[in-house]
Protein backbone atom coordinates (compact mmCIF):
# COMPACT_ATOMS: atom_id res chain seq x y z
CA UNK A 1 0.00 0.00 0.00
CA UNK A 2 0.82 3.74 -0.73
CA UNK A 3 1.61 5.79 2.27
CA UNK A 4 0.08 9.09 2.65
CA UNK A 5 3.68 10.39 3.32
CA UNK A 6 4.84 8.46 0.12
CA UNK A 7 1.96 10.11 -2.24
CA UNK A 8 2.27 13.80 -0.41
CA UNK A 9 4.97 14.67 1.76
CA UNK A 10 4.97 14.38 5.29
CA UNK A 11 3.24 18.10 6.01
CA UNK A 12 0.27 17.27 4.42
CA UNK A 13 -0.25 13.28 5.47
CA UNK A 14 0.48 14.67 8.96
CA UNK A 15 -2.74 16.92 7.91
CA UNK A 16 -4.17 14.05 7.05
CA UNK A 17 -3.94 12.58 10.19
CA UNK A 18 -5.33 15.02 12.52
CA UNK A 19 -9.06 14.77 13.99
CA UNK A 20 -11.50 17.43 12.67
CA UNK A 21 -11.01 18.48 16.44
CA UNK A 22 -7.41 19.23 15.73
CA UNK A 23 -7.61 20.63 12.34
CA UNK A 24 -10.21 22.94 13.46
CA UNK A 25 -7.78 24.00 16.34
CA UNK A 26 -4.79 24.45 13.78
CA UNK A 27 -7.01 26.26 11.14
CA UNK A 28 -7.81 28.29 14.39
CA UNK A 29 -4.44 29.30 15.27
CA UNK A 30 -3.75 30.08 11.68
CA UNK A 31 -6.70 32.03 11.63
CA UNK A 32 -5.18 34.27 14.98
CA UNK A 33 -1.68 35.45 13.37
CA UNK A 34 -3.03 36.19 10.07
CA UNK A 35 -5.56 38.74 11.77
CA UNK A 36 -2.89 39.58 13.89
CA UNK A 37 -0.46 40.87 11.15
CA UNK A 38 -3.55 42.70 9.96
CA UNK A 39 -4.90 40.42 7.07
CA UNK A 40 -7.66 41.48 5.58
CA UNK A 41 -11.03 39.01 5.80
CA UNK A 42 -11.07 40.29 2.04
CA UNK A 43 -11.46 36.70 0.00
CA UNK A 44 -9.12 37.21 -3.05
CA UNK A 45 -10.62 37.88 -5.51
CA UNK A 46 -11.54 34.70 -7.59
CA UNK A 47 -12.13 35.77 -11.45
CA UNK A 48 -13.26 32.22 -11.91
CA UNK A 49 -16.14 32.44 -9.99
CA UNK A 50 -19.23 32.97 -11.60
CA UNK A 51 -19.93 35.42 -8.37
CA UNK A 52 -17.08 37.34 -9.53
CA UNK A 53 -17.87 40.70 -9.10
CA UNK A 54 -15.43 43.46 -9.68
CA UNK A 55 -17.63 45.83 -8.62
CA UNK A 56 -18.53 44.42 -5.16
CA UNK A 57 -17.19 47.18 -2.75
CA UNK A 58 -14.60 45.36 0.14
CA UNK A 59 -14.59 45.69 3.09
CA UNK A 60 -11.93 48.19 5.94
CA UNK A 61 -9.35 46.19 7.22
CA UNK A 62 -10.41 43.79 10.59
CA UNK A 63 -9.08 45.65 13.10
CA UNK A 64 -8.78 49.33 11.24
CA UNK A 65 -5.10 48.74 10.36
CA UNK A 66 -3.85 48.96 6.89
CA UNK A 67 -3.80 45.21 6.67
CA UNK A 68 -0.90 43.00 5.16
CA UNK A 69 2.19 45.17 3.37
CA UNK A 70 5.16 44.36 1.90
CA UNK A 71 8.25 45.29 4.54
CA UNK A 72 10.89 43.47 2.39
CA UNK A 73 11.04 42.48 -1.01
CA UNK A 74 13.76 39.43 -1.40
CA UNK A 75 15.67 39.24 -4.16
CA UNK A 76 14.86 36.68 -7.03
CA UNK B 1 -20.14 23.50 3.42
CA UNK B 2 -17.21 25.84 2.07
CA UNK B 3 -13.57 26.07 3.05
CA UNK B 4 -14.13 25.56 6.54
CA UNK B 5 -16.05 22.18 5.72
CA UNK B 6 -12.65 20.95 3.62
CA UNK B 7 -10.76 21.77 6.72
CA UNK B 8 -13.08 19.86 8.79
CA UNK B 9 -12.58 16.74 6.54
CA UNK B 10 -9.04 16.75 5.84
CA UNK B 11 -8.38 19.40 3.38
CA UNK B 12 -6.17 22.17 4.39
CA UNK B 13 -7.66 25.47 3.05
CA UNK B 14 -7.81 29.14 4.70
CA UNK B 15 -10.79 30.59 3.41
CA UNK B 16 -11.89 33.78 4.44
CA UNK B 17 -15.36 33.37 3.87
CA UNK B 18 -18.14 31.26 5.26
CA UNK B 19 -20.65 29.06 3.14
CA UNK B 20 -23.53 27.65 4.30
CA UNK B 21 -26.09 25.55 1.94
CA UNK B 22 -29.56 26.68 3.40
CA UNK B 23 -33.26 25.55 2.93
CA UNK B 24 -34.71 27.98 0.51
CA UNK B 25 -38.24 28.53 2.36
CA UNK B 26 -40.19 31.54 3.29
CA UNK B 27 -39.77 30.36 6.76
CA UNK B 28 -36.05 29.74 7.02
CA UNK B 29 -35.73 33.17 5.37
CA UNK B 30 -37.32 34.89 8.05
CA UNK B 31 -34.92 32.86 10.56
CA UNK B 32 -31.69 34.08 8.18
CA UNK B 33 -32.82 37.67 8.46
CA UNK B 34 -32.99 37.46 12.08
CA UNK B 35 -30.01 36.24 12.15
CA UNK B 36 -28.00 38.50 9.82
CA UNK B 37 -29.58 41.02 11.72
CA UNK B 38 -27.48 39.89 14.18
CA UNK B 39 -24.34 40.15 12.62
CA UNK B 40 -25.42 43.30 11.09
CA UNK B 41 -24.50 41.98 7.47
CA UNK B 42 -25.50 43.92 4.37
CA UNK B 43 -26.31 41.49 1.02
CA UNK B 44 -22.93 42.98 -0.80
CA UNK B 45 -22.86 42.39 -5.03
CA UNK B 46 -25.77 41.03 -7.05
CA UNK B 47 -28.33 39.27 -6.46
CA UNK B 48 -30.69 41.27 -3.71
CA UNK B 49 -31.53 38.79 -1.18
CA UNK B 50 -34.79 37.42 -2.59
CA UNK B 51 -36.08 33.86 -2.12
CA UNK B 52 -36.46 33.70 -6.43
CA UNK B 53 -32.96 33.87 -6.59
CA UNK B 54 -31.71 31.01 -4.46
CA UNK B 55 -34.03 28.97 -5.93
CA UNK B 56 -32.85 29.16 -9.25
CA UNK B 57 -29.35 28.59 -8.01
CA UNK B 58 -27.58 31.92 -6.83
CA UNK B 59 -25.64 32.55 -4.00
CA UNK B 60 -26.73 35.74 -2.06
CA UNK B 61 -22.79 37.36 -1.12
CA UNK B 62 -22.80 38.88 2.73
CA UNK B 63 -20.74 41.34 4.85
CA UNK B 64 -20.71 41.54 8.34
CA UNK B 65 -20.69 44.70 10.28
CA UNK B 66 -21.32 43.49 14.44
CA UNK B 67 -17.72 43.72 16.35
CA UNK B 68 -17.22 40.10 16.61
CA UNK B 69 -17.31 39.35 13.26
CA UNK B 70 -16.51 42.49 11.49
CA UNK B 71 -15.89 42.32 7.78
CA UNK B 72 -16.57 38.66 7.30
CA UNK B 73 -18.25 37.38 4.57
CA UNK B 74 -21.20 35.26 4.73
CA UNK B 75 -22.23 33.61 1.52
CA UNK B 76 -25.62 31.36 1.30
CA UNK B 77 -26.86 29.13 -1.31
CA UNK B 78 -29.64 26.57 -1.97
CA UNK B 79 -29.28 24.87 -5.41
CA UNK B 80 -25.80 24.06 -6.54
CA UNK B 81 -25.04 21.95 -9.88
CA UNK B 82 -25.21 18.11 -9.79
CA UNK B 83 -25.92 18.16 -5.90
CA UNK B 84 -29.04 16.64 -4.49
CA UNK B 85 -32.06 19.35 -2.82
CA UNK B 86 -31.58 20.47 0.72
CA UNK B 87 -33.60 17.74 2.79
CA UNK B 88 -31.13 15.28 0.54
CA UNK B 89 -28.24 16.95 2.01
CA UNK B 90 -29.90 17.65 5.46
CA UNK B 91 -30.56 13.96 5.87
CA UNK B 92 -26.89 12.93 4.88
CA UNK B 93 -25.24 15.73 6.53
CA UNK B 94 -22.39 15.36 9.44
CA UNK B 95 -22.50 16.52 12.29
CA UNK B 96 -18.94 17.38 14.82
CA UNK B 97 -18.54 18.44 18.01
CA UNK B 98 -15.95 21.00 18.43
CA UNK B 99 -14.15 21.01 21.98
CA UNK B 100 -15.98 24.45 22.97
CA UNK B 101 -19.09 22.42 22.51
CA UNK B 102 -20.47 23.93 19.57
CA UNK B 103 -22.03 21.80 16.86
CA UNK B 104 -20.98 21.82 13.53
CA UNK B 105 -23.55 20.57 10.41
CA UNK B 106 -21.44 20.14 7.28
CA UNK B 107 -22.57 18.88 3.86
CA UNK B 108 -21.59 14.90 3.82
CA UNK B 109 -18.42 14.42 1.84
CA UNK B 110 -19.69 13.22 -1.20
CA UNK B 111 -21.86 16.10 -1.45
CA UNK B 112 -19.50 18.44 -1.04
CA UNK B 113 -17.13 16.77 -3.66
CA UNK B 114 -20.41 17.35 -5.99
CA UNK B 115 -20.69 20.99 -4.95
CA UNK B 116 -16.88 21.13 -5.49
CA UNK B 117 -16.92 20.03 -9.25
CA UNK B 118 -17.10 23.77 -10.75
CA UNK B 119 -15.10 25.88 -12.91
CA UNK B 120 -12.63 27.07 -10.65
CA UNK B 121 -8.84 26.20 -11.04
CA UNK B 122 -8.81 26.00 -7.16
CA UNK B 123 -11.83 23.22 -6.46
CA UNK B 124 -9.84 20.54 -8.05
CA UNK B 125 -6.86 20.40 -6.04
CA UNK B 126 -8.91 20.15 -3.40
CA UNK B 127 -11.27 17.65 -4.61
CA UNK B 128 -8.36 15.49 -4.61
CA UNK B 129 -7.48 15.95 -0.90
CA UNK B 130 -10.58 15.67 0.27
CA UNK B 131 -11.11 12.36 -0.99
CA UNK B 132 -7.43 11.58 -0.12
CA UNK B 133 -7.70 11.78 3.22
CA UNK B 134 -10.61 9.97 3.71
CA UNK B 135 -9.33 7.20 1.58
CA UNK B 136 -6.34 6.64 4.24
CA UNK B 137 -8.25 7.32 6.96
CA UNK B 138 -10.39 4.43 6.15
CA UNK B 139 -9.03 2.04 3.75
CA UNK B 140 -8.21 -0.54 6.09
CA UNK B 141 -11.52 -1.18 7.24
CA UNK B 142 -13.84 0.52 3.94
CA UNK B 143 -17.79 -0.46 3.71
CA UNK B 144 -18.78 -1.10 0.71
CA UNK B 145 -20.49 2.38 0.08
CA UNK B 146 -17.25 3.72 0.97
CA UNK B 147 -15.15 1.85 -1.87
CA UNK B 148 -17.68 3.02 -4.67
CA UNK B 149 -17.13 6.76 -3.42
CA UNK B 150 -13.71 6.38 -3.75
CA UNK B 151 -13.92 4.67 -7.09
CA UNK B 152 -16.14 7.29 -8.08
CA UNK B 153 -14.49 10.14 -7.06
CA UNK B 154 -10.68 9.47 -6.19
CA UNK B 155 -8.70 11.70 -8.30
CA UNK B 156 -4.99 10.43 -7.11
CA UNK B 157 -4.03 7.98 -10.05
CA UNK B 158 -1.40 5.68 -7.73
CA UNK B 159 -4.51 5.48 -5.66
CA UNK B 160 -7.06 4.26 -7.89
CA UNK B 161 -4.83 1.97 -9.34
CA UNK B 162 -3.91 0.57 -5.96
CA UNK B 163 -8.27 0.26 -4.75
CA UNK B 164 -8.46 -1.52 -8.18
CA UNK B 165 -5.81 -4.02 -7.11
CA UNK B 166 -7.81 -4.39 -3.83
CA UNK B 167 -11.72 -4.61 -5.09
CA UNK B 168 -11.07 -5.52 -8.68
CA UNK B 169 -14.72 -6.70 -8.94
CA UNK B 170 -16.36 -3.84 -7.49
CA UNK B 171 -14.26 -1.78 -9.90
CA UNK B 172 -15.28 -3.83 -12.71
CA UNK B 173 -18.79 -3.31 -12.15
CA UNK B 174 -18.61 0.53 -11.74
CA UNK B 175 -16.44 0.87 -15.16
CA UNK B 176 -19.90 1.98 -17.12
CA UNK B 177 -20.49 4.56 -14.11
CA UNK B 178 -16.59 6.09 -14.60
CA UNK B 179 -14.88 4.64 -17.77
CA UNK B 180 -11.83 5.68 -16.65
CA UNK B 181 -11.68 2.91 -14.39
CA UNK B 182 -10.60 0.41 -17.00
CA UNK B 183 -7.16 2.23 -17.02
CA UNK B 184 -7.24 1.76 -13.01
CA UNK B 185 -8.04 -1.98 -13.74
CA UNK B 186 -5.30 -2.34 -16.06
CA UNK B 187 -2.77 -0.69 -13.89
CA UNK B 188 -2.16 2.05 -16.44
CA UNK B 189 -1.59 4.93 -13.48
CA UNK B 190 0.38 7.34 -16.62
CA UNK B 191 -3.02 7.14 -18.58
CA UNK B 192 -4.97 7.89 -16.08
CA UNK B 193 -3.55 11.35 -15.61
CA UNK B 194 -4.78 12.28 -18.65
CA UNK B 195 -8.22 10.64 -18.50
CA UNK B 196 -8.46 12.41 -14.57
CA UNK B 197 -7.68 15.82 -16.23
CA UNK B 198 -10.56 15.33 -19.73
CA UNK B 199 -12.90 14.57 -16.87
CA UNK B 200 -12.39 17.49 -14.88
CA UNK B 201 -12.09 19.27 -18.40
CA UNK B 202 -15.69 18.23 -19.61
CA UNK B 203 -17.08 18.84 -15.58
CA UNK B 204 -15.61 22.86 -15.69
CA UNK B 205 -17.08 22.77 -19.36
CA UNK B 206 -20.70 21.89 -17.98
CA UNK B 207 -20.29 24.20 -15.09
CA UNK B 208 -19.62 27.53 -17.19
CA UNK B 209 -22.62 26.26 -19.56
CA UNK B 210 -24.48 26.23 -16.31
CA UNK B 211 -24.29 29.66 -15.33
CA UNK B 212 -24.62 31.13 -18.46
CA UNK B 213 -28.11 31.99 -18.48
CA UNK B 214 -28.02 32.49 -14.64
CA UNK B 215 -25.39 35.18 -14.89
CA UNK B 216 -27.37 36.62 -17.61
CA UNK B 217 -30.73 37.15 -15.28
CA UNK B 218 -28.26 39.23 -13.07
CA UNK B 219 -26.88 41.70 -16.18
Amino acid sequence: MISAEQLVGEELAEWYSLTPQERWRESAKLWEVFLSLGGSLDPEPDTQSPFFDPGAPSSRPFDGRTGLRLIRRGGV
Amino acid sequence: MGGQACVLYGAAEFSRDTDFAILASQANLSRLRTAMAELQAEVIAVPPFHLKYLKKGHAIHFRCHAPEAAGMRVDVMTKMRGVDNFAKLWARRSTLLAEDGTSYQLMSLPDLVKAKKTQRDKDWPMIRRLVEADYFEERERPNPKQSCFWFLELRTPELLVELASMHPETCRKLIKQRSLLKLAAAGEAIDLIGALSEEERLEREADRNYWIPLKAELE
